[in-house]
């Protein structure tokens, strides 16, 4: 017997406003419509009517997770337009706010779908371990989420010997226990039983989908902007692109703990290579008539920015592209066949980003 | 990666025509954006369908209007194809009344929410579209309010402040 339903935020376990019409035969999933716009802020539309600067903070403001993702890649599309060279501490400090924004949106994502398998210790266990992520942000940017750490041409934070002594022995803290959540994610006959085998993305049709990030990599899709086109410091940054065959919801996990795990060692390579020197260009630049893609390895995956400039401070058009977007069309695959009670732990792992999507 | 600026090179030249040219540029960290402008939509489909036969990834899709280009009655749409790592930019010009361009969503699975994006937001007719419906926007939002005033509650379906209060109040006095 085939029937429709129609699932709210509520029900598929999300913190912001996404729906979904399922198509079931008996409890199976045969069909979905994702239905999109519900917290849509017309933010495209507000960047054209700010100046490349207030940009800045505006998008900063587009989702908390990726944060630090948007206005770095913006000031990276700026600064290609305008020919500016970021100093090389700067590349470093843009590095590490990126990658301590990556371990919390990891352990975050991997902590709901704990809780959403009913493994409630797991949760707080994971939680508990992204708390020490929590406070280092608090302690070095003075806030638990938006890190104001850009600016065109730099940074605007700085870590002292003393700061960075304290960070490294917050990445310190972290290595025993990501080891063990992944050893838990990885082995735990309890999470297995709910997550392997669960919510698979065929490598093929993720491909066809154009997933991008953990998703993709979790079907032996073998691309992180940071190795194929990198960034700011990551060209002398030593890791390897974690990857996974299987394409099912443990897959997706294991490589955002491996990639939460590889952050430390990230994190702790720039302390090692913070070079002293300025923490920006010396002059607010013009901005000079052009156009610029930049792309960075934001937490979920790709994140594209496409800036045109006329010369003045206003940009004539700013368009984003987030990882979540192409996601969303993978769960037609990922649900299909699925009970309707794997629903919201399909959904939840792909990280999804209903702010970032909407926009 | 001269191989991959002479492939897209001789699959442009083929797909659009000999003065359909790339123009590469490598950022300091050796990235490659390269920049081409099609001579119109009618190439377009023959240059995606040659892109995603070198396994080219549709990365994102920016339509866009200035108001320079509405002086002079034309308006773009820029595509960027993703290349192992480089990305190619491929911009078509459009004319301002009646633009139409063909849907590459059959052509690249993950062009199905661009289009929808645009058309809605732009007076743009994406043709060959598998699902025109609106996408993000409210059906009760006028069309294309990128080309035109529309307050801003309205645009948003008023995602917050007043007007959402307002449409709360009006369905609670409904009987």
């Amino acid at each position: 017997m085939s029937s429709v339903i129609e699932l709210g935020p509520h029900q598929l376990a999300l913190e912001e406003p996404m729906y979904f019409r399922v198509k079931l035969e008996g409890d199976r999933v045969a069909g979905l419509d994702v239905q999109p716009g519900q917290v849509h802020r017309g933010m495209e539309h507000l960047v054209m009517r700010r100046n490349l600067y207030q940009n800045i903070t505006l998008l900063e403001r587009l989702c908390s997770l990726c944060s630090n993702s948007h206005p770095s890649t913006f000031c990276s599309a700026i600064e290609e337009v305008a020919g500016v060279a970021i100093p090389e501490r700067a590349e470093y400090l843009r590095a590490v706010a990126d990658e301590i924004k990556r371990i919390a949106s990891h352990l975050f994502c991997c902590a709901v779908q704990a809780n959403l398998i009913g493994q409630t210790a797991l949760f707080r266990r994971a939680m508990e371990v992204r708390e020490i992520m929590q406070r280092s942000k608090e302690a070095i940017y003075g806030n638990r989420m938006d890190l104001a750490a850009n600016c065109i041409g730099g940074v605007r934070y700085d870590l002292t010997p003393d700061a960075a002594m304290y960070l490294a022995r917050q990445m310190e803290a972290m290595k025993a226990p990501l080891d063990e959540l992944y050893l838990q994610f990885q082995n735990n006959p309890a999470i297995m039983a709910r997550t392997a085998g669960v919510g698979v993305l065929p490598r093929l049709e993720a491909i066809e989908c154009a997933v991008v990030g953990p998703v993709a990599r979790a079907c032996g899709i073998d691309y992180d902007v940071r190795k194929k086109s990198p960034y700011g410091a990551y060209d002398r940054l030593e890791f390897s692109t974690s990857l996974q065959q299987a394409g099912d919801v443990r897959a997706r996990n294991l490589v955002r703990l491996a990639e939460a795990r590889q952050s430390v060692s990230l994190i702790e390579q720039c302390l090692a290579g913070l070079v002293p020197g300025p923490l920006c260009a010396d002059l607010l630049p013009e901005i000079p008539a052009g156009e610029a893609v930049a792309k960075s390895e934001a937490p979920r995956g790709e994140l594209v920015y496409y800036l045109r400039t006329d010369g003045t401070d206003f940009p004539l058009r700013l368009k984003w592209r987030v990882p979540s977007y192409m996601n969303w069309d993978a769960l037609k695959v990922m649900l299909h066949g699925e009970p309707v009670a794997n629903i919201p732990l399909i959904v939840n792992s792909i990280d999804p980003c209903i702010a970032c999507t909407d926009r | 990666m001269t191989t991959l600026i002479d492939e897209v090179a001789a699959l442009l030249a083929a797909a659009a025509g000999e003065e359909t040219v790339a123009t590469w540029r490598r950022d300091r960290k050796g990235g490659l954006t390269g920049w081409c402008r099609l001579p119109s939509a009618d190439s377009l489909l023959a240059v995606g369908r040659a892109i995603a036969s070198i396994q080219g990834r549709l990365s994102m899709v920016t339509a866009y209007l200035t108001e320079k280009a509405r002086e002079k009655g034309g308006r773009e749409i820029a595509y960027h194809f993703d290349l192992d790592g480089a990305t190619l930019t491929l911009t078509v010009p459009l004319p301002l009344e009646g633009a139409q361009v063909p849907s590459l969503t059959p052509i690249f699975r993950n062009c199905d929410w661009h289009e929808r994006e645009l058309m809605e937001l732009y007076e743009i007719q994406v043709v060959g579209h598998p699902d025109p419906r609106r996408l993000f926007l409210a059906d009760s939002v006028p069309d294309a309010p990128f080309e035109r005033l529309i307050p801003y509650s309205t645009f948003t379906n008023g995602a917050g402040g007043k007007a959402l209060w307002e449409k709360v109040l009006a369905a609670k006095e409904k009987p």
